[in-house]
């Protein structure tokens, strides 16, 4: 019997190797669950192990290699941004040095405008003191001239760390010096009562009879008295009365302040650069573009 | 030498079975990499080389698994066995052919891993089949076919001609 199965067996190698190996595999199959355990143990440690660690190993460099390509691309993206950004930051400072929060009213000065907000304007017809919310903290002093687009707005007359009050053209007891920008005549402007003391109007005083004042006329501040530099726009002239020794000049201010919101206090002055710098001259031409060209003389 | 390829590809498939098997799961169904290398082995250098290295690799598969040590070894020697068998009476150099030997070599792999499972719920063996075994043989035969496409461009004629 056993003679003839190893006979079989060898005739037959294909068939014993498979029934071998089957044999193998019951037989593991039913050893006891410690011994399995100790035997897949050290198939796993030699065979199992050594794949494992390559495989993870190349896993996790490819997963890094992902993630560091995922963090080349965001920090692509934020380079750029900030490139964007830096361009914005670089075109707002070149616009404020050029039209914006500089000023000049004159060749030889030019103001700082802070801009600031109106939050407060106690009064009645007449406006005494306007609120802003910006202080000394902030660069505000005493004296300071206060703008809007439109012209004069009055001067700073107290200060506190975070607010200022101001003065208006239109308190009662405001005087300002003034001149007719096209005739330079000068006089100073001041408020008007009627006969139970209400405001009515403005008016330019101390005008020489039979200046040369027309209807229409710019009102512009003087400069003198140093306070408000001149050039300011104050108002247009909308009464001429003749009087034997002077005029009397009806003005309404430029400004309406009953709609302001938003003010520029000229917190200081700086000595103007001669000409326009280059930088300027470069930027005008990027905004309206370049201007003749200067005809070449002999 | 061929024995040396052999055990390469067979580490190879052990790899790919734990590693890239999952990640192209399709409804379930995944590709058996071991069960190829075993097919293409028989074909390669016959039946009994491939029934040993089915064993081989059964049993490093079956170290994942204690439990169960042994079963995998069977399931694959027999896949190797039984292909090497059948080739000597099969049409080599078609793909529809090696197709459908690596669908039926899959399949008994997990008729003969499931039936020793499930050996005291022969209940869930014919669903469980059907479930996983017959999508994830589909799965296996397709790479048989990328198998013989790449052979027959690579001009090895063993897989891809008729000896």
């Amino acid at each position: 019997m056993l003679s003839q199965l190893l006979r079989l067996f060898r005739e037959n190698r294909e068939l014993s190797t498979f029934v071998v190996c089957a044999a193998a595999s019951f037989i593991l199959l039913g050893l006891p669950p410690a011994v399995k355990e100790g035997t897949s143990a050290v198939l796993a440690t030699v065979f199992l192990d050594p794949f494992k660690r390559m495989t993870t190993g190349a896993l996790e460099l490819a997963g890094i290699r992902e993630e560091n390509a995922a963090l080349r691309k965001i920090a692509a993206e934020l380079a750029a941004e900030r490139a964007g950004l830096m361009e914005y930051r670089y075109e707002n400072e070149r616009l404020r040095e050029l039209i914006g929060f500089f000023v000049s009213f004159s060749e030889d000065e030019r103001f700082e405008m802070l801009p600031a907000r109106v939050i407060g304007m106690p009064g009645g017809r007449i406006i005494e003191r306007i609120e802003l919310d910006k202080g000394s903290r902030d660069g505000v002093g005493s004296g300071m001239p206060v703008i809007v687009p439109e012209g004069l707005i009055g001067k700073v007359v107290g200060v506190s760390a975070g607010r200022s009050k101001i003065e208006p053209l239109a308190s009662a007891s405001s005087a300002v010096s003034v001149v007719i920008e096209r005739s330079r005549v000068r006089g100073v402007i001041r408020p008007r009562y009627g006969p139970v003391s209400d405001f009515v109007s403005w008016g330019v005083d101390y005008v020489p009879a039979r200046s040369d004042i027309r209807l229409g006329d710019l009102v512009i501040t003087s400069g003198l008295g140093g306070v408000y530099p001149p050039g300011i726009a104050v108002g247009t002239v909308i009464s001429v009365d003749e009087n034997p020794l002077t005029m009397s000049v009806g003005v309404r201010l430029a400004v309406d302040y009953a709609t302001i919101e938003r003010v520029f206090v000229l917190t200081g002055t700086r000595e103007a650069t001669p000409g326009r710098s280059d930088l300027e001259a470069r930027l005008l031409d990027e905004l309206v573009g370049p201007g003749p060209m200067p005809e070449e003389t002999d | 030498m061929r024995i040396g390829v052999l055990a390469a590809l067979a580490a190879i498939a052990v790899i790919a079975d734990a590693t890239l098997a999952p990640e192209i799961e399709v409804l379930g169904a995944r590709p058996d990499f071991i069960v190829l290398v075993v097919v293409y082995a028989s074909l390669l250098v016959g039946t009994r080389p491939a029934t040993i290295v089915g064993f081989l690799a059964g049993l490093v598969v079956d170290s994942e698994l204690p439990e169960y040590l042994g079963l995998h070894a069977l399931a694959l020697s027999a896949v190797g066995y039984v292909t090497g068998g059948v080739w000597d009476h099969l049409v080599r150099g078609n793909v529809f052919v090696q197709c459908t030997l690596v669908f039926g070599a899959s399949l008994l792999h997990d008729v003969v891993y499931y039936l020793v499972y499930y050996r005291n719920h022969l209940d869930m063996l014919g669903p469980f089949l059907l479930r996983y075994g017959v999508p994830g043989a589909l799965y296996t035969a397709v790479f048989g076919a990328v198998v013989f496409v790449l052979a027959r461009l690579a001009g090895w004629r063993a897989i891809a001609h008729d000896a």
